[in-house]
C-alpha cells in the first residue's frame, strides 16, 4: 500500500469516530480509544476526506507559524502514517 | 483509587440458532422469559455513559434474536456509546443491517467456524456458513468497522493459513484469531478441541507472518492458547478493573463465566445502578486488586500484568476460585494442565472423538 502523498485525502477509517466528553475528546475504534490533544487533535480534525494532505499541512503551517514548516510537515506525516498502521486513518 | 469501567458487555439474550461446541456462555442459560426488558437496557446504557464507559459490546447468544435490537442500538448510540454487534449474522438481512448502521451501529464482529462449508457447519451444529459469507458482502457496502472472528482448535488449526486467506477475501478491517478458551461449554469438548503443541507453535508463526504481511491493511489480533503458555492470560484485563458484563437476566458480572464461582452472588441492574454495582457489589470487589492473591502471585513480578490469570479457570480446574490460575507454570496446581495435555493425541488428524453440541435455553 502506498504511503501518504500530497494528494492523499486522509480521513478517519470506517468505524472510527470522535467520542468522549467535549473537554477531553477521544477517537473511538473497534477495540479501544486514543486520547488526542493539541496538534494531534488539530490534525485529525482536518482529516475530513476532502482536504488533501498538502492543504492540511499548509493550514497547520499557517496556524503554527512560529514552528519550522518542514518539521510540521514531517511530524504530521509520521502521525498520520502511524494511525494508518493502526487502522484508524485511511488515505 | 478505583478507575471507571471502559467497556460494557451486554449479553442481551442466550437464545441462539447455532450450537457451537465451544460456546462461551455459561452452562446454565437464561430463558427468554427471564430477559431484561428494553427500558431497563436503555437505562443501563445511559448509566454506563455517565460512568464514562466508552464501548458497548452487544452479544449473546445471538443478539439478533431480540426483536428490540434496533431500539437497543439506537439507545446505546444516543447515550454516546460506541456500539459493537457481536453476531453469527443469522437473522440479519441486507435491509436490517442498513437500518442498524443508519441508527448508529459502529462496528460488527462476525464469527466464522472455518473456511470450508462442511467443516464450519459441523462445528456450529447448523447450516450457517454460506449465509455468513453473503452477509460479509453486505457489511462491505456500509461504512462501518468489520471484524472477522475465527475460533481455532485442534480440528481446524492444520489449515490455519487457508482460513486466514479466506477471511482476508472478505475484506474486514480486522481479523481476530481466538484459541478456544476452556470454560463454559468448551470444557465439555476439551478432549476433542485441545490443539497439539506443534499446532500452537505453528499458529504463532503463521499469525505473526500474516500480521506483518497485512500491516496497514488488516489488523490482526489473537487470543492465546493459555494451556501452552508459560504465564496466564490477563483475564478481562483484571477482575473488576476495566469491564462489566450484564447477563440476559440483568445480573452484573465481572466476567462471562463468573457464574460458576459458587461463593459469589451477583447484583442485578433491576435493583441497583451500574455505579453502585461497580463500586460496592461484593462480586466486583472479591478479586479486585491484589489483597486476595495467594502465593506465588502475591510476590510475583508479573502480578500487575496478568492479575493472577483467570478466576473461573482456577475454580473449574482446582475447585478454588482464589488459587493461582493453573495455566501459570508457577502455579502449585499446574499439574492439572500437564495432565490434560497428556490426553492430546500427538497427531491432530484424522479427527477423533465425538462433539457435544450446545442446546438452546429452555
Amino acid at each position: 500500500m502506498a504511503g501518504l502523498l500530497d494528494l492523499s485525502k486522509p480521513r478517519l477509517a470506517p468505524g472510527c469516530r470522535w467520542g468522549g466528553p467535549e473537554a477531553a475528546p477521544v477517537v473511538l475504534f473497534p477495540e479501544g480509544a486514543i486520547r488526542v490533544q493539541g496538534t494531534g487533535q488539530r490534525i485529525l480534525e482536518l482529516c475530513d476526506g476532502e482536504r488533501t494532505f498538502a492543504e492540511l499541512v499548509a493550514e497547520l503551517q499557517q496556524e503554527y507559524s512560529e514552528a519550522d514548516p518542514a518539521v510540521i510537515r514531517a511530524d504530521a506525516c509520521r502521525f498520520l502514517e502511524q494511525l494508518h498502521d493502526k487502522r484508524i486513518v485511511d488515505f | 483509587m478505583l478507575s471507571n469501567p471502559l467497556a460494557l458487555i451486554a449479553e442481551i439474550t442466550h437464545r441462539c440458532p447455532l450450537h457451537c461446541v465451544y460456546c462461551s456462555n455459561p452452562i446454565e442459560l437464561a430463558s427468554a422469559k427471564a430477559e431484561l426488558p428494553t427500558n431497563d437496557w436503555l437505562r443501563v446504557f445511559s448509566e454506563a455513559a455517565k460512568l464514562r464507559v466508552l464501548h458497548v459490546h452487544l452479544t449473546g447468544g445471538e443478539p439478533l434474536a431480540r426483536a428490540d435490537l434496533h431500539d437497543l442500538i439506537a439507545g446505546a448510540h444516543h447515550a454516546g456509546l460506541y456500539t459493537n454487534l457481536i453476531t453469527s449474522g443469522i437473522g440479519l438481512s441486507r435491509e436490517r443491517l442498513k437500518e442498524l448502521v443508519d441508527i448508529g451501529l459502529d462496528h460488527i464482529q462476525l464469527s466464522f467456524q472455518d473456511s470450508g462449508e462442511a467443516q464450519a457447519n459441523w462445528i456450529a451444529g447448523t447450516k450457517s456458513h454460506a449465509r455468513k459469507i453473503e452477509l460479509a458482502g453486505w457489511i462491505k457496502e456500509q461504512r462501518i468497522a468489520f471484524t472477522a472472528n475465527l475460533v481455532v482448535h485442534r480440528q481446524n488449526l492444520d489449515h490455519l493459513e487457508e482460513m486466514i486467506s479466506f477471511l482476508e477475501g472478505l475484506r474486514p478491517n480486522r481479523i481476530e484469531i481466538a484459541h478456544t478458551q476452556y470454560y463454559g461449554w468448551a470444557l465439555k469438548n476439551r478432549a476433542v478441541l485441545m490443539p497439539t503443541r506443534a499446532q500452537v507453535d505453528d499458529a504463532v508463526k503463521i499469525v505473526a507472518s500474516a500480521a506483518e504481511r497485512l500491516k496497514g491493511k488488516i489488523r490482526i489480533d489473537s487470543v492465546v492458547a493459555d494451556y501452552y503458555a508459560r504465564y496466564p492470560k490477563p483475564c478481562m484485563g483484571g477482575w473488576g478493573r476495566q469491564l462489566m458484563l450484564i447477563d440476559p437476566a440483568g445480573r452484573a458480572l465481572p466476567c462471562h463465566a463468573a457464574g460458576v464461582i459458587p461463593e459469589l452472588t451477583f447484583d442485578n441492574v433491576r435493583e441497583h445502578s451500574l455505579e453502585w454495582i461497580w463500586q460496592e457489589s461484593c462480586a466486583f470487589q472479591k478479586f479486585r486488586g491484589e489483597s486476595w492473591m495467594p502465593e506465588p502471585c502475591r510476590s510475583c513480578d508479573r502480578r500487575a500484568e496478568d492479575f493472577g490469570g483467570c478466576r473461573c479457570q482456577a475454580l473449574l480446574l482446582t475447585g478454588d476460585a482464589s488459587a493461582t490460575d493453573p495455566a501459570c507454570s508457577l502455579a502449585p496446581s499446574h499439574l492439572v494442565i500437564d495432565l490434560a495435555l497428556l490426553e492430546v493425541p500427538i497427531e491432530a488428524s484424522p479427527p477423533q472423538g465425538e462433539l457435544i453440541y450446545r442446546a438452546n435455553p429452555k
